[in-house]
């Protein structure tokens, strides 16, 4: 499927491998090329600065049905708006592979769950959240009961909202985060 | 706090840029990508001391780990390497020639773990059935494929230590060992096949009961003879080879079972109970990001809508229990009783309908032929397989009055399907044991003269191989008619057919612990029945190798996932520890069909002995008498009850040791929310003398 050498220098190869390297490079350019292949170039070895708009990542078949889409796109991109450059999808598909560590992920998954970026989950990130990943068929009362027996259960400090380290102390007890915080490509 | 310091450090780092005033994300992106040349000391948020790193390693090794363990900007990264490439001294050439064959050392592990998961058996088929279908269904099918290899492993086994000696023995004709004949001359006939014209069609009733000429094949323990092959460094003694096949079987299969629960256990344990209800991880680990498509995406929100709200219930029925006044209580708790006597009056007659079939079945066998001799012969099958349909739905109904929550109701469910399973299997066997020994009594007419009924069962082992043959054949063929004639007109149905009905109705929904209840008491015969047909576990192989292909159509086809599971129930853990309540069961049957019974005297590698294990003190005397001393003095009490002590006081150790590891977890735990309120109280206290 094409030869690595012609697409990426030798010392390019070598930071990808060291720097990345938790899925096959060559498969993930060729993805990634895919979704626009007349705006990505087949020589990456002058370092060209192509972005390609988030419609076209939220329209991956791997993320077009995932509620958080457009938070992943957001946390993974440089400008934060979604629009992502071949090193930011290498990175969002590196986090999110398997061999990515547990604390890596965490520090993701924190990010994807902070909708309004104060590093910080308060209750209302809590609230979409929630909101998203049922659909919002849950009725106001049970919203607002699942948020207080989560910030009970998750809130060491008692500050009425999720830190950082909340939330990795949280993710350290759950034992298939590494399976489902995973997609395959 | 070292990681609330960072904070106030990356805080100040902002102050440098006058142009950017506001926080968060964006701007600590910007922050990196302008300062691409600057030091380490800008690390946003992220405490590299809570990283799982291999910082013990080969530091020039461990280097690259790090840097990819940093949620840095890929950008930065490099830049930073190009950085520290000029910072590293040079190296000298063996330095060098390590660091290459190190870094030809990962790519290949890598290579050969993707090479593995390709190799792994069904390995895509099972992502596509998780993608789809959720965790709960994939996990029945990884218990399916364990299943499979186990049995293939067993059947290689087997096949080596007894199937083929004895093959290559029977074809070399060697000597068989003559013994003085202990017992009447009538107990050593055994004629499994009578002279005489064989219809057909016989050939075929034969197949599906394992009699003519199945019955004396390598299929069962009656056509292996107690062989012995001497040479001058080489001897091999069938009936040994056989007992400790057995054993070993057993013993390899509990090895396996243990050790996979193991990873389980360990993981349940380091999480405290992942069974107890915790809502924040179901909202923060609950979604699957490896979810494909439209469909499996709504069931998987309904799924978690569906937990939550189950899990609320919970809670409003804790508080309504709790609520309740002491002669409601008194009420709930009768009625409760009255509801466990009738499940248990239930089962009872599950079990005397078995008990009457199958002694009417074996009184018939001698004496029908053909259909008819058929449909006696897998009565028992049918009446146990209808128990166990039958007796679950009603205990469902009789559920809905108990008015148990809503996970209690379903692990007690489950654990009544399970005893039923069970019990109706050891039922079955007892009532074999029964009329073979004659309920025990050898003083009895019929078997005074063997030790056994030799009228009935000329060679008792064979006909138990034969029940549990033919009580796994029954099995396979129920699922494959439950697939053509039920699964498939219904979907047809549902989906040609729109009505109230067929809405109601629905599609299939593919419930995992029955099937898996289903797969354990499979397994359970299998294991039971190895003794006395020995090439029942390639006969299992085949049957689960069929068994998962069906399963498949059928969920792809004819499905719909589960909308509400628990995660209890469809856990590995629970599955292993029923299969290993399976594995007791047939091991009780082992070692009292080694120990205690007298082999048939007409067939079998066993037939001179008085049981079969006396085999090996006999076989014991040939080896030399150092190794006779201790293998005796391993048998004696003199051993076995040190022993028993010892391992009992290991046991009591890790016991104490695992609720220490509890306790100190919990303890840790409460430390943190301390050390949490000890840190707001300064910061509070800092605030107030700074005014």
């Amino acid at each position: 499927m094409g030869n690595k050498q012609s697409i990426f220098t030798a010392q390019q190869l070598d930071a990808y491998q060291v720097v990345k390297c938790f899925c096959r490079l060559s498969r993930l350019f060729y993805r990634y090329r895919d979704l626009a292949p007349q705006l990505v170039p087949l020589d990456y070895t002058k370092q060209p600065d192509v972005k390609l708009p988030y419609e076209l990542i939220g329209s991956m078949p791997e993320l077009k049905d995932n509620p958080f889409r457009q938070r992943i796109a957001e946390v993974f991109s440089e400008d934060g708006e979604g629009n992502m450059s071949l090193d930011d999808f290498l990175d969002m598909f590196s986090v999110l592979s398997e061999m990515a560590p547990r604390d890596l992920k965490a520090y993701y998954a924190f990010k994807i769950y902070d909708f309004n970026n104060d590093d910080f989950i308060c209750k209302s990130d809590l609230e979409k959240t929630l909101n998203k990943l049922t659909r919002s068929e849950l009725t106001e009362d049970e919203v607002k009961m699942v948020c207080e027996k989560v910030m009970d259960e998750a809130d060491l400090d008692n500050d009425g909202r999720l830190s950082l380290e909340d939330f990795q102390h949280m993710i350290v007890r759950a034992p298939d985060f590494l399976s489902t915080f995973h997609i395959r490509i | 706090m070292t990681s609330f310091l960072n904070r106030q450090d990356s805080y100040q780092e902002y102050d440098y840029f006058p142009g950017d005033a506001y926080p968060g994300d964006h701007h600590s992106l910007r922050l990196r990508r302008l300062s691409s040349g600057r030091s380490i000391h800008n690390i946003p948020h992220y405490n590299p001391s809570l990283s799982d790193g291999g910082d013990s390693e080969d530091d020039n090794q461990g280097q690259p780990r790090e840097l990819r363990s940093l949620p840095r900007h890929m950008a930065i990264k490099k830049a930073k390497l190009k950085s520290r490439g000029i910072q590293v001294p040079v190296l000298s050439k063996a330095e060098m020639w390590k660091q290459d064959k190190l870094k030809k050392l990962q790519k290949l592990q890598n290579k050969a773990r993707e090479i593995l998961f390709f190799l792994a058996l069904w390995g895509k088929t099972l992502q596509k059935i998780g993608g789809n279908f959720g965790g709960g269904v994939q996990s029945y099918f990884l218990f399916l494929r364990f299943l499979v290899i186990l049995n293939f492993v067993s059947f290689l086994l087997m096949a080596g230590f007894v199937i083929i000696p004895s093959l290559v023995f029977r074809q070399v004709g060697v000597s068989f060992m003559n013994s003085n004949s202990t017992g009447e001359e009538i107990c050593t006939v055994y004629e499994p096949n009578p002279p005489g014209l064989v219809v057909f069609y016989d050939y075929f009733l034969n197949l599906l009961s394992g009699t003519g000429f199945m019955e004396y094949s390598f299929m069962f323990y009656g056509y292996y003879n107690n062989t012995m092959v001497e040479d001058r460094n080489f001897s091999y003694k069938i009936p040994l080879a056989y007992l400790f096949t057995a054993i070993f079987y057993f013993a390899f299969c509990l090895i396996c079972i243990v050790t996979r629960m193991g990873s389980a256990a360990r993981v349940a344990v380091a999480t405290g109970g992942s069974t107890a209800v915790n809502y924040s991880m179901i909202v923060f680990t609950g979604w699957d990001y490896g979810c494909l498509g439209d469909t499996a995406t709504k069931l998987k929100q309904k799924n978690l809508l569906y937990r939550l709200q189950v899990d609320l219930e919970e809670e409003r029925l804790k508080k309504h229990a709790a609520s309740l006044t002491l002669l409601q209580k008194f009420g709930l708790h009768s009625l409760r009783l009255l509801m466990f006597l009738l499940v248990l009056g239930l089962n009872i007659a599950a079990f005397f309908g078995i008990f009457y079939a199958t002694r009417y079945s074996q009184a018939q066998q001698n004496q029908s032929a053909g259909i008819q001799a058929l449909f006696y012969e897998y009565l028992p099958s049918v009446v146990i397989s209808a128990g166990n349909f039958l007796v679950p739905l009603l205990c469902d109904q009789i559920a809905k009055v108990e008015r148990y929550s809503p996970s209690i109701t379903v692990i007690v469910a489950l654990l009544r399907a399970v005893v039923l399973r069970f019990v109706s299997l050891g039922v079955l066997l007892f009532t074999l044991w029964d009329q073979i020994t004659c309920k025990g009594k050898i003083n009895d007419l019929k078997c005074m003269l063997c030790g056994y009924n030799y009228e009935s069962y000329p060679c008792w082992e064979t006909r138990v191989g034969q029940e549990m043959y033919k009580l796994t054949l029954f099995d396979l063929l129920i699922n494959i008619a439950l697939l053509v004639l039920v699964e498939f007109p219904r979907r047809m149905v549902v989906d040609n057919w729109s009505s109230k009905i067929s809405q109601l109705v629905g599609r299939q929904e593919f419930v995992v612990s029955s099937s898996v209840l289903g797969l354990v008491y499979s397994q359970t015969v299998v294991w039971t029945g190895a003794l006395f047909c020995p090439l029942l576990p390639l006969i299992n192989t085949v049957k689960f190798v069929i068994l998962f292909y069906c399963k498949k159509i059928t969920l792809f086809s004819n499905c719909r996932p589960p909308q509400k599971t628990f995660r209890s129930t469809t856990s590995a853990f629970f599955f292993l520890v029923v299969l290993l309540l399976g594995w007791m069961l047939a091991s009780v049957v082992l070692i009292y069909s080694i120990a205690v019974i007298r082999p048939s005297l007409g067939c079998g590698p066993f037939r001179f002995s008085d049981n079969m294990w006396s085999v090996v003190p006999k076989s014991l005397y040939s080896l030399p008498l150092v190794t006779q001393e201790f293998l005796f003095f391993l048998g004696s009490q003199a051993f076995t009850i040190p022993l028993f002590s010892l391992s009992s006081l290991v046991m009591f150790y890790v016991i104490a040791l695992f609720s220490i590891y509890g306790k100190s977890v919990r303890l840790l735990r409460q430390q943190l929310k301390g050390e949490s309120r000890d840190k707001q109280f300064l910061v509070k206290q800092i605030g107030e003398l700074s005014q």
